[in-house]
């Protein structure tokens, strides 16, 4: 009976999706106790409260306590879940007085929780404890609390965590606020790779080598990127490691003709590709391990835009046989080739991380995002303009999705949630911004 | 730590509201509705990556999988100049294949190549910015392989002809406009000596 403020908002986050698109439910993750299904945005949201974290051990010169706070609630914003509604002071830690005093404060406010967060400065390393509590209940219970530990410049990744836990509480699945964005930026014959926070924040270099570089997706792992590139005068394929010191280069493909389109397998162990060696492009799989090629088709026509479905059985791509590039799918040995878009100018599928979608873009004198039931039913916009808006990429929890839109006039990146809400520019300070590909979690 | 009592009643509550939203929707995951392979050659899920190198391990340069080689050399597009006598050939919009005035640029351009037969061709494909920059780069590929075609056909060498495509990503009209973009649609020449 102490719960039903809260059961009532939880309910009312249980979404369903605008889109006919239903998920398997997540697999629950261990020791957590609320399961929502949740697929879209919505309009009923959890009102959450952050006030700036609470320093209870060292000297925060670099005002991490406020940063942590703001940038938890962004994240917990463009989830699509919450609403944050109070913060303010920090709460003292070890008085239960003031605590409770707060607390029925933001509840009165309008708040069904809030974070409590604790911040330990010790030299170079933050250490952050994040307490978690109802405030519908009178007692204002604890749901959960969880410490995370970084070094001081990584002061927002230790926000992203916490986001994403708060998420996990509420969801049964974690956030996508710890992951990066990889993307590429530059001019027609200078085009550079870059990575940033998913937020738009701490960008940093990947390929830096002059040439034209494209097609960016993250490995399984998130530690390295395929991309193709000119950089060794034709269009080859390779993988760079963008973590690490010197930012290693590895070539995954170098044949005659074009080497692009990558899509790792789930597993990483293989990459679908499309390799135009034998005079025309065709879609191979190759082992990353060993180099070996396979391959899957063996028609006239283009086929390209290899992507692997999550469960590693079937690929998606495009090809003009049927007079204009479409959707295909066929199964992972090359069998059971089937067209699964129709009447349009089709290209970019892009598999969701659930199996149930295929986004893809379609051109009608502008380009737009489009979504089809990977059976095949129901394709329907994701976007309809402003201006062209294509190249999407997936966030891990299949809720958001990244793509490039000019309805600013230039090429910019945004992302939303599948249902059109939560719509957000990624601000990355440059003047054209295009192939937005999402990392997995990092780990 | 995570405090699991009292939150038996939500979850339950939860959970049961999900499973009956679960029946009512039609089952349309591709991992059902397909047969599996009865030996996928790839992508089953097993071990994490082997091919993921120590952190250590690669250096620029230094690929940890084996380099896949070319079949034969390619020659540096970086060595082949533009010439006037070869004059670029066009295409119709998310076409390759030769347009009729076209063939008559490439029975002149096949007429040279013959008469200088000391000089290697590449071939370059490019397409304009509409589409996606995946699919223009085969397209372009297309579009350069069917004027490599013609030419073979005109008697010029195979083994003199080099071809790259650059997809849309070398425009030489950069306006948003038809006459602009049918002059990046483009099929172009560049030579060098034997």
């Amino acid at each position: 009976m102490k719960r039903t403020v809260l059961t009532a908002v939880l309910v009312a986050l249980v979404i369903v999706a605008s889109l006919g698109a239903w998920a398997p439910p997540p697999v629950p993750a261990q020791g957590v106790d609320v399961y929502i299904n949740v697929t879209g945005g919505g309009s009923k949201k959890l009102n959450i409260a952050i006030p700036t974290f609470t320093v209870v051990s060292g000297t925060d010169a670099g005002g991490h306590a406020k940063t942590l706070a703001a940038v938890t609630g962004n994240d917990l914003t463009v989830s699509g879940l919450f609403s944050v509604v109070a913060g303010g002071e920090p709460v003292p830690a070890n008085n239960s007085e003031e605590l409770r005093r707060r607390w029925s404060e933001f509840a009165a406010a309008g708040a069904h929780a809030a974070v409590h967060g604790l911040l330990a400065i010790r030299g170079e390393r933050l250490e952050a404890e994040m307490r978690l509590y109802d405030l519908t209940s009178p007692t204002h219970a604890l749901i959960a609390s969880k410490k995370f530990d970084a070094g001081a410049p990584q002061a927002r990744r230790l926000a992203h965590r916490i986001a994403d836990e708060v998420v996990l509480q509420f969801t049964g699945e974690p956030g996508v606020a710890d992951t990066k964005i990889a993307y590429v930026v530059g001019r027609p014959g200078a085009k550079e790779i870059l990575v940033a926070d998913y937020d738009g924040a701490g960008t940093m270099p990947a390929t830096r080598n002059g040439s034209i570089n494209l097609m960016p997706v993250w490995s399984p792992d998130a530690r390295s990127i395929a991309f193709t590139s000119f950089m060794n005068g034709y269009p080859d394929l390779f993988r760079i490691f963008p973590f690490e010191p010197q930012r290693p280069v590895q070539t995954l493909a170098a044949f005659a003709g074009i080497n692009s389109s990558p899509s790792w397998s789930p597993d990483g162990r293989f990459l679908a590709l499309t390799l135009s060696l034998h005079g025309n492009p065709e879609i191979y799989v190759l082992t990353v391990a060993t180099g070996k090629l396979e391959r899957l088709t063996r028609h006239a026509a283009i086929d390209t835009e290899p992507v692997w479905s999550p469960t590693g059985r079937q690929i998606a791509f495009v090809s003009d046989r049927a007079g204009q590039p479409r959707i295909h799918v066929m199964d992972v040995d090359g069998t059971n080739v089937r067209q699964l878009t129709s009447s349009g100018f089709h290209t970019q599928p892009r598999w969701s991380p659930k199996g149930n979608i295929i986004l893809y873009t379609q051109r009608q004198g502008t380009h737009d995002i489009w979504a089809i039931d990977a059976s095949g039913a129901n394709p329907r916009p994701i976007t309809a303009g402003p201006g062209d808006n294509q190249g999407a990429s997936w966030a891990p929890d299949g809720r958001h999705l990244a793509f490039q839109s000019n309805r600013s006039g230039r090429w910019q990146l945004y992302f939303m949630l599948l249902d059109g809400s939560a719509l957000t520019q990624i601000p990355l300070g440059v003047n054209e911004a295009t192939s937005p590909t999402w990392s997995p979690r990092l780990p | 730590m995570v405090i699991r009592a009292g939150h038996l009643m939500v979850m339950s509550l939860l959970l049961g509201l999900m499973l009956v939203g679960c029946a009512k929707r039609p089952a349309t995951t591709a991992a059902t509705s397909a047969p599996a392979p009865a030996a996928p050659p790839a992508g089953t899920p097993s071990t994490p990556a082997p091919a993921t190198p120590a952190p250590s391990a690669p250096g620029p340069g230094a690929p940890t999988a084996p380099a896949p080689t070319t079949p034969e050399a390619r020659p540096s597009p970086k060595e082949f100049t533009s010439i006037a006598a070869l004059k670029d050939v066009f295409f119709d919009f998310d076409k390759y294949d030769i347009r009729p005035e076209d063939a008559k640029t490439l029975d002149a351009n096949a007429a040279w190549l013959k008469t200088n037969a000391d000089n290697l061709v590449l071939i370059e494909g490019h397409c304009d910015e509409r589409g996606t920059n995946e699919y223009n780069l085969a397209l372009g590929e297309r579009r350069a392989k069917a004027t490599m075609n013609y030419l073979v056909s005109q008697g010029v060498q195979a083994n003199r002809i080099t071809i790259i495509s650059y997809g849309e990503e070398r425009p030489i009209c950069n306006e948003k406009n038809e006459s602009c973009w049918s002059k990046n649609r483009r099929g172009h020449f560049l030579v060098k000596p034997r």
